[in-house]
C-alpha cells in the first residue's frame, strides 16, 4: 500500500473557481519536492492531503485512510504539515510546551510526548532553548520550533511549506540535514519550495504543478532535464543544470560537485585526444 | 469580502446626499424630539425618518435593528406600565398585574423616541459608504490619525478572517479538534486566541513603522485620491435643519 | 556629493547589551545598486533601518556616528523629512499595508495623499506603478484578499509610487516564485538606471551578482567588506561570515578557473571562462 494515493483529485473554491483539475499521484518512500508558480495549486493540494480541505471530487488515501472520512486530528497521526509562518501557530510560553502541544493532542502519553519533544529539539539543534519563550527567538529559530512541533508528533509523512524562506546559508544546510535524518528514519518528506538549487541537492523526486494540473513528474534529474515543460510551467532548472546544458554536456547536473567532476573528466579526455593527434 | 459595515449599496436620492448633511439631520431629528416632547412631534419625526428610509430603499434593513432592541423596549413597557410613580388610571389587568395608562403612555413615548433615534442613525449608516464618511470628516478637518483608526476598524473583519483562517489551519494540523461539543470548542479557543493576540501586537508596531515610512506624519496639506462628491443641496439642507432646530427651541421657550 | 555617507555608525537596541551596528563607515553614489549580504542577525535589517531613520527615531536606543543623505544628517532630522527622500520596503508584506484601505489602488494612494500630490498626477503614478509590478489587474481588490506574493508586490509598489531618491528593500522577493523574483529585480534595475539609488538586502547570491554594482558584507554588526560582486564573492573566507558565493563562483573556485585573481560571478562570465578551457 502506498503511503499516499491521490485519485483524480479535483477541487474548487466556494465561488466556483476550479483550482485543481484532476490530479492522480502516488507517493511512497521517495522524498519529493512540489514546485510550480505561485497560484498553481500547490498549497491547496497540500492542504487537501492533510485533510484541512475536502476534495470536490476524487479521493485521497493516506496510509489507506480516506481523507473524506477521517478527521484532521485523526489524520495528524499519519501526516504532518509545517506551515510557512511560525507566528500563526505559536501560543505557549515555553518552547518545550509548544512542541508537546501536537503530540498530546493526538493522544501520546505525557511521557512519550516529552521524550518525542526532546528528540525533536535535538534534531533541530535547539535543546538549550527548551525553556525559552518562543517569541524571544529570532524568526529562523522560530521556524525550527514550528518544524520540531510537527516532528515530535512522529508522523510517517511530513509536508514542509517553503522551509527555506528567510533562511541564510547555515539555516538551509541545517534544514537539509534534518530532512536527510528524517528520510533515514523511513519517513516520507514532501516539500513545497521555490529554491531549485535546494531541490536538486536534497530531493530525489520532483512534481511540477501548473494551473491546477501535474505537468511533469519523475526523478529530479529527468524533471530538470525537461527545459521545455519547465518553461511552460514558468520555472527554470537549477543554476548548475543550466550552465551544464549551455556548456554542451549531455548529462543533467544537479550539484556543483557533479559539474566540476564532469568538467574534469571532459578536460581529461580532451587532453588525451590532443596527445593522440 | 465584506468590510464591517451595515452599508447597503444602492443609488437613491438619499444615498447621494452628502454625509455631513446626514449627520446634521441626525442631530436635528433627535434634538427636536427631545426639545418638543409631545407625541405629535415625535411621530412627525418618525414619519420623516421612515419616508427617508423608504426613499433610500433600505427600510427592510432597519427592521432587524429594531428587532434587536425590541427586548429592551418591551421591558420598558412592562416596567413603566406596572411601576411608574405617576400611575393612577388602570387600563387593563393581566392576572394579578395591573397596567396603568400613565405608565404606558410614558413608555410609548420612550419607545417612539428610541425607534426614532435608531431610524435617524440608520439613515446615515445604511446609506453612506463608511470610507466616504470618514474621508468627508477628514476633509472637514478631523485629524487623519483619527480617520485612520476609524477606517482600520472597518477592515478588522477581513483582516481577522484572514489571520484566523491561517491560525485555525495550523492548530488543526497539530491535532486540535475544532468540531464537536461546546466544551471541545471552548478548549480549542485558547490555542487560537494566543497567536491572534501576539501577532496583532507585533503587527501594530510594524504597522506604525509602515505608516511613518509612507509619510503619515508629513506636514504637507493632504490631497485625496477619491473624487469629491459635490452636493449642491448640502449647504441648503444643513441650513434648513439648523433653522428648524432653532424654531423648535423658540417654540419651546414661547410655550 | 555622495548620495549616502555613513560615518562611524554605532547602534544598540534598547534593553540589549550588544551593539547591533559596530562602527560602520561607507559611501554610496547616486544611482548605484548596492546589495547587503550577511548571515541572519548580522545587522542587515538594522543598517537598512538606520538609512531610513527608523533607527534612531522610531527605535530609540543608543546611537552614535552619522548617516547623511544628500548631506542631511538623519539623526538630526525629522523622520518625515527623511522618508520624503528614502523609501523603505519591509521584509513582511502583511504588516506593511495600512490595513485601512479597501482597495489596492487606494492603498498605493495612501502615501501620495499624505504628501499632497495632486490628484491627476496621483492616478498616473499609481497606475504606472501597479503595471510595473504586474498587479494592475487586482487594483480594485481588497488588499487582504491578495496572496503573499501579490501583497509583496503591492508593498513594493506603494513605496515606488512615492518616487523616492533612495529606495531600501529588505528581502523584497522572499515570497515570490523565481519568475516573480526576476520581474521584481528587473523593475528595480530599471529604477536604478533612471537614477534611483538602490540598497537591497537579499540571500539570492546569483541575482545579487547579476544586478549589483557593489556588495556590502556585514557580520556581527561590523562592515567586513564593500566592493564589486567579483571581488566580494572571490573571497576565500566567505563561509566564515555565513555566506556562500553564487553557484557559478563555487564551480570555478573548485576548478581553479579565474581571471586576474577574480572568479566569475554570473552565468555568462562562468560560461565564457569554462568554454575556453577545452577549445
Amino acid at each position: 500500500m502506498s503511503k499516499i494515493e491521490v485519485r483524480d483529485l479535483k477541487y474548487s473554491y466556494e465561488n466556483g473557481i476550479e483550482v485543481l483539475k484532476g490530479i492522480s499521484l502516488t507517493f511512497d518512500q521517495i522524498s519529493t519536492a512540489i514546485i510550480g508558480q505561485n497560484g498553481a495549486g500547490k498549497t491547496t493540494f497540500v492542504k487537501l492531503l492533510k485533510g484541512l480541505l475536502k476534495p470536490s471530487s476524487g479521493c485521497i488515501l493516506i496510509n489507506g485512510k480516506d481523507t473524506q472520512d477521517t478527521t484532521v486530528a485523526e489524520l495528524s497521526k499519519d501526516i504532518g504539515l509545517v506551515f510557512q509562518n511560525p507566528n500563526d501557530q505559536i501560543f505557549k510560553s515555553k518552547v518545550i510546551d509548544e512542541i508537546m502541544f501536537g503530540p498530546l493532542n493526538i493522544g501520546q502519553s505525557p511521557e512519550k510526548a516529552k521524550s518525542n519533544a526532546e528528540q525533536a529539539l535535538e534534531m533541530v539543534g535547539l535543546e538549550d532553548r527548551r525553556y525559552d519563550n518562543p517569541y524571544d527567538l529570532n524568526l529562523s529559530d522560530r521556524k525550527l520550533v514550528g518544524l520540531a512541533s510537527v516532528i515530535a508528533m512522529d508522523p510517517e509523512i511530513l509536508i514542509l511549506d517553503e522551509p527555506t524562506i528567510a533562511q541564510d546559508y547555515a539555516g538551509k544546510e541545517k534544514i537539509k540535514g534534518i530532512i536527510k535524518k528524517l528520510q533515514d528514519q523511513g519517513k516520507l518528506i514532501l516539500t513545497i519550495i521555490h529554491d531549485m538549487d535546494f531541490v536538486a541537492e536534497t530531493f530525489e523526486r520532483v512534481v511540477v504543478f501548473n494551473q491546477g494540473k501535474v505537468l511533469l513528474e519523475g526523478n529530479t534529474r529527468e524533471v530538470f532535464n525537461n527545459s521545455r515543460l519547465l518553461k511552460e510551467a514558468g520555472l527554470e532548472s537549477p543554476h548548475v543544470t543550466q550552465l551544464g546544458k549551455k556548456l554542451g554536456y549531455n548529462q543533467t547536473f544537479l550539484t556543483v560537485e557533479e559539474l566540476v567532476q564532469g568538467h574534469r573528466v571532459r578536460q581529461g579526455h580532451g587532453t588525451r585526444f590532443l596527445f593522440h593527434q | 469580502m465584506q468590510s464591517m459595515s451595515l452599508y447597503v449599496e444602492k443609488d437613491t436620492f438619499v444615498h447621494r446626499i452628502d454625509p455631513i448633511s446626514k449627520i446634521f439631520y441626525i442631530i436635528a431629528s433627535i434634538a427636536i424630539s427631545f426639545i418638543l416632547q409631545t407625541f405629535t412631534i415625535t411621530i412627525i419625526c418618525l414619519v420623516i425618518n421612515l419616508i427617508l428610509l423608504l426613499t433610500g430603499r433600505v427600510f427592510k434593513n432597519v427592521l432587524p435593528l429594531i428587532g434587536y432592541s425590541s427586548l429592551v423596549l418591551v421591558t420598558i413597557v412592562i416596567i413603566q406600565g406596572l411601576f411608574n410613580p405617576g400611575n393612577k388610571t388602570a387600563l387593563f389587568e393581566l392576572g394579578p398585574l395591573t397596567f396603568y395608562t400613565e405608565g404606558l403612555k410614558f413608555a410609548a413615548l420612550i419607545c417612539l423616541r428610541v425607534i426614532n433615534i435608531l431610524c435617524a442613525f440608520s439613515v446615515l449608516i445604511l446609506t453612506t459608504r463608511p470610507s466616504n464618511l470618514i474621508e468627508e470628516l477628514i476633509r472637514k478637518g478631523v485629524s487623519p490619525k483619527i480617520g485612520y483608526v476609524l477606517s482600520s476598524v472597518l477592515q478588522i473583519i477581513p483582516q481577522m478572517v484572514s489571520t484566523m483562517g491561517k491560525i485555525t489551519d495550523a492548530q488543526r494540523a497539530r491535532g486540535m479538534e475544532t468540531e464537536g461539543n461546546l466544551f471541545k470548542r471552548i478548549k480549542a479557543f485558547i490555542p487560537l486566541i494566543g497567536p491572534v493576540v501576539m501577532s496583532s501586537l507585533i503587527q501594530t508596531r510594524e504597522r506604525a513603522m509602515a505608516l511613518e515610512v509612507r509619510g503619515f506624519s508629513s506636514p504637507s496639506k493632504r490631497t485625496f485620491f477619491n473624487q469629491r462628491h459635490t452636493h449642491r443641496y448640502g449647504i441648503y439642507i444643513q441650513a434648513l435643519l439648523i433653522l428648524v432646530t432653532i424654531a423648535a427651541v423658540v417654540w419651546r421657550i414661547i410655550e | 556629493m555622495k548620495k549616502i555617507v555613513v560615518e562611524n555608525l554605532k547602534y544598540r537596541y534598547p534593553g540589549t547589551s550588544e551593539l547591533a551596528l559596530d562602527d560602520i563607515s561607507f559611501e554610496i553614489e547616486e544611482g548605484e545598486f548596492i546589495s547587503i549580504i550577511g548571515r541572519n542577525n548580522a545587522g542587515k535589517s538594522t543598517l537598512c533601518q538606520a538609512l531610513v531613520g527608523l533607527v534612531p527615531h522610531f527605535f530609540k536606543g543608543a546611537y552614535g556616528g552619522q548617516v547623511k543623505i544628500d548631506g542631511i544628517e538623519v539623526g538630526n532630522s525629522e523622520l518625515h523629512e527623511i522618508v520624503a527622500k528614502v523609501g523603505y520596503v519591509f521584509q513582511d508584506p502583511y504588516t506593511q499595508i495600512t490595513g485601512s484601505k479597501l482597495s489596492v489602488e487606494e492603498e498605493v494612494a495612501f502615501g501620495l495623499e499624505n504628501r499632497g500630490v495632486p490628484r491627476e498626477e496621483m492616478i498616473d503614478r499609481i497606475y504606472h506603478t501597479l503595471k510595473l509590478l504586474g498587479i494592475f489587474e487586482h487594483k480594485d481588490k481588497n488588499p487582504y484578499e491578495l496572496s503573499g506574493g501579490q501583497m509583496q508586490r503591492l508593498a513594493i509598489a506603494s513605496i515606488i509610487a512615492l518616487n523616492p531618491e533612495v529606495i531600501v528593500l529588505d528581502e523584497p522577493t522572499s515570497q515570490l516564485d523565481p519568475q516573480g523574483s526576476e520581474e521584481v529585480f528587473q523593475a528595480i534595475q530599471n529604477l536604478s538606471q533612471q537614477g534611483m539609488t538602490v540598497v537591497l538586502v537579499e540571500h539570492k547570491m546569483e541575482k545579487i551578482a547579476q544586478y549589483s554594482d557593489r556588495v556590502l558584507l556585514i557580520d556581527k554588526g561590523k562592515l567586513i567588506d564593500f566592493d564589486t560582486p567579483a571581488k566580494i564573492f572571490s573571497r576565500e573566507d566567505l563561509l566564515n561570515y555565513g555566506v556562500h558565493p553564487p553557484v557559478y563562483t563555487q564551480i570555478c573556485q573548485q576548478l581553479g578557473k579565474h581571471k586576474d585573481g577574480v572568479y566569475p560571478v554570473t552565468f555568462d562570465e562562468a560560461y565564457e571562462l569554462l568554454v575556453k578551457s577545452y577549445v
